[in-house]
């Protein structure tokens, strides 16, 4: 208890005074809140205010992001060549920088990353680890990562987890995630590894090796996105496999928008109460989003700073308005290759004027990711149409064609939406579209035969991982 | 004019140590075991106590009394002020309220420094700042014991502490008189850790220390296995802490310089809480721990504890 207290005493003085943080101490800590837990079943009191920050106080939110954004800057601009440049073009005053003066800051857009990564890499900092984005905008990211990342963010993580409840010694967690995310499959065994629970990174295998591993391996966290969910609920439901015939506790997916169809499928297939949809980005990582139970998404002020700018004006976006999601996160939780006021591309509605009623009801939130920016559709008539919108629809049809695969157009004021034949099977064309249009779009269907029905939208689950198990051919090659 | 002193006898003097003993025992166990049941002490976020924590607790208390001894008394009182006030203010915050209890802890930490300075003169002076003395050292102990144990400390760590200070009052009672005389030096001021009583020229006393641990072994054993176990820990107690202390200066000679009596309490107490630890742990197994007896007593349900390697937790012997 005393050790903890000085352990806690010492984290919250690297983080005033913006140094960077012992993981190892913050790893300590993870294993004082397992003994805690073990001994007394939770958390003590005020353990929400410990890994949510400040929620209860507005002031001390905007201080944490003065102070945040402040520090980050000045590090940015003595250590990251890019942003050196960046601050002394913008003319920022790195002594008073915060709030105030943030949208003098022009945002970073992907293809500056892309194009020049080597100017995004501190000077003060040897590079570890190389991540790759799955590319699916195109062409993929790489961003470097240090030594002190990648031991402090699973640190952070499995604290958070833990307190949270989230993840328990004796945790089995399955990842069926691509291969090549290294950054998240190290954080997921890290993290895993710190708490004492099983970590079992599978990659985009073929659905049947990976329910296999879920039905006989004893799995209880499953870690995927929904388009992977999507095939594991189809291949569960060929097999006859029901909710009995697994231990899942926890799903978690990210990276794609989960429809509420395929959630609710998905729960009681593998017999969860509910699919969680946090957001994540490599490219701001370690920030992240939580989805509380009224479906907002609310992110993380302890370590960045996140704006919604409208995707038209480039201010803040209005209530009710659809902005990108623009990520800061702060030094010195982001290390080697920084980024400041990153634009994800990532869009979301500002949530109305007044106070939120949820659990997470102190912590900024938007609606939940509505797609990337250049998926939205725009209709003649100014209406906005979202990737999630029409996923939302495609999947809740009575074919359960998961996961959803499409092509919209504009159409003048309707969509005109391509969809593979097996998504309309014992429908009807003309039921179909009234589907459609109960659901708010006014769509003209355009049907595809099912083979060419992938080549409509790709998903991260057609990243398929071979193996010599599932290609009989090679077997003892 | 001179007063003539009458002769007391050793078994007069021990049956009225054996009186004040019991009467601390009682009221710190049993209260410290009432508080224990009824009131819930709010915790950190995070933390337990474990057996670093004993370690640094030792060390504390070596140092302590060396720290007193150095100081000036007006700073001693100063220590002792934010000890007692700190314990007593996390103790009955939860019981009387923000404001409540700094009411009280003013009351009493105002009405003992007043008799300290003002009614020494007299025997019924002396006997009311003894009795003063002695509700705060109980409140203390009571308070002190359920932060420790509420906080997580085991049998097993409060059976290694009795062990440590059984050799920390033989070095520092029985060959480095420095408890004696740090008696010597602080007594008549405000907020002595002791309680007893004067009768005639005598004082009959028992530390706040000792009433700590004693406080802490009754409840910790019965946190641990429950009411059989605390009436078998309570035995330990009362013979080894009020019997064998009271009755031991007929065997060896306690006496100091001053010609006061001064017995090593927890050196006779220490070895024989260490082996009823033993016992109980071989005969109940393992502890049950804040959750499991909480669980045991309809309180709050607790959240699942993350226990994957623990073994079943021990039937209770009773609640």
């Amino acid at each position: 208890m005393f050790e903890t207290g000085v352990r806690q005493f010492r984290l919250a003085l690297g983080l005033v005074a913006g140094r960077r943080i012992d993981p190892g101490n913050v790893a300590r800590l993870v294993d004082d809140v397992l003994a805690t837990l073990a001994e007394f079943g939770e958390p003590g009191a005020d353990a929400a205010e410990l890994i949510d920050g400040p929620t209860t106080s507005p002031e001390a939110q905007l201080e944490t992001a003065n102070r945040g954004l402040r520090r980050t800057a000045r590090r940015l601009a003595a250590q990251s060549p890019f942003y050196a440049r960046r601050f002394a073009a913008a003319g920022t005053d790195l002594a008073r920088f915060g709030l105030a003066g943030l949208r003098q800051v022009p945002v970073t857009v992907k293809a500056d990353l892309t194009e020049r990564p080597g100017d995004f890499r501190c000077a003060d900092v040897p590079p570890y680890l190389a991540t790759r984005t799955t590319g699916t905008t195109g062409r993929p990211t790489e961003v470097w990562l240090s030594r002190y990342e990648m031991e402090l963010w699973p640190a952070l993580g499995a604290l958070a987890s833990v307190l949270r409840d989230e993840l328990r010694p004796g945790d089995v967690m399955q990842v069926n995630l691509s291969s090549r995310s290294t950054a998240a499959l190290h954080l997921a065994a890290a993290s895993c590894r710190l708490v004492g629970a099983g970590c079992r990174p599978l990659g985009i295998v073929p659905p049947e090796a990976a329910l296999d591993a879920l039905a006989d391996g004893g799995t209880t966290i499953l870690l995927s996105c929904p388009s992977y969910l999507a095939e594991l609920v189809n291949e569960a439901r060929r097999r006859g496999l029901g909710a009995g015939d697994f231990r899942l506790r926890r799903i978690v997916v990210g990276g794609e928008v989960l429809s509420p169809s395929l959630a609710r499928a998905a729960a009681r297939a593998f017999g969860v109460t509910a699919v969680e949809d946090p957001y994540s980005m490599t490219e701001i990582a370690p920030v992240s989003g939580r989805t509380c139970r009224q479906g907002h998404q609310h992110y993380d002020l302890n370590l960045g700073y996140t704006e919604l700018i409208d995707l038209d004006t480039g201010e803040l976006a209005a209530p009710g308005a659809l902005g990108t999601l623009v990520v800061t996160p702060y030094f010195p939780y982001r290390d080697c290759t920084p980024v400041f006021r990153y634009d994800t591309r990532d869009v979301a509605r500002c949530l109305p004027d007044g106070p939120l009623s949820c659990e997470l009801a102190g912590v900024p939130a938007t609606s939940q990711i509505v797609g990337k920016a250049n998926q939205l559709l725009r209709l003649h008539d100014g209406e906005v149409i979202t990737p999630r919108q029409l996923i939302e629809a495609i999947e809740a049809l009575p074919g359960e064609p998961w996961p959803a695969r499409y092509r919209a157009t504009a159409d003048g004021d309707r969509i005109r939406l391509a969809l593979p034949a097996s998504a309309i099977a014992g429908y009807g064309h003309a039921e179909a579209e009234r589907h459609f249009a109960a659901a708010g779009l006014g769509a003209d269907l355009d049907i595809v035969p099912d083979d060419q029905g992938a080549a409509l939208r790709h998903t991260r689950s057609d990243l398929h991982e071979t193996m010599f198990a599932s290609q009989h051919a090679l077997a003892g090659a | 004019m001179s007063v003539p002193i009458s002769p007391v006898s050793l078994t007069e003097q021990t049956l009225v140590e054996l009186c004040v003993i019991m009467s601390g025992l009682v009221a710190a166990c049993g209260g410290a075991l009432a508080y224990f049941r009824r009131v819930r002490q709010e915790r950190p976020p995070i933390g337990t106590f474990n057996g670093r924590d004993v370690v640094i607790l030792l060390i504390f208390i070596g140092v302590l009394p060396f720290v007193y001894g150095w100081l000036p008394v007006p700073l001693v009182t100063c220590l002792l002020v934010l000890t007692f006030a700190s314990a007593l203010h996390i103790g009955y915050r939860p019981v009387l309220g923000p404001v409540g209890v700094w009411v009280g802890i003013g009351i009493l930490f105002g009405f003992n420094i007043w008799t300290s300075n003002h009614v020494m003169g007299s025997l019924p002076g002396w006997q009311l700042w003894f009795v003063e003395q002695s509700v705060l050292v109980v409140l203390a102990a009571i308070a002190v014991s359920n932060l420790y144990l509420q906080g997580g400390m085991k049998l097993q760590q409060v059976a290694w502490l009795a062990l440590g200070l059984a050799c920390y009052d033989v070095v520092f009672a029985a060959y480095y008189p420095l408890t004696g005389r740090l008696i010597a030096r602080y007594l008549t001021h405000p907020l002595m850790p002791i309680l007893g009583i004067r009768l005639g020229y005598f004082d009959y006393a028992v530390g706040l220390g000792d009433l700590l641990v004693y406080s802490l072994f009754f409840v910790a054993a019965y946190k641990a296995y429950g009411a059989r176990a605390a009436a078998i820990a309570g035995g330990v107690i009362v013979v080894m802490g009020g019997f064998a202390t009271a009755f031991v200066p007929f065997v060896f000679n306690f006496t100091n310089s001053n010609l006061d009596v001064l017995v090593p309490a927890q050196s006779l107490f220490g070895p024989f809480a260490f082996v009823t630890y033993l016992w109980m742990k071989r005969h109940y197994g393992r502890e049950r721990t804040m959750a499991e007896y909480l669980a045991s007593r309809g309180g709050p349900p607790a959240a699942p504890a993350p226990a994957a390697d623990q073994a079943a937790a021990p039937q209770p012997a009773s609640i």
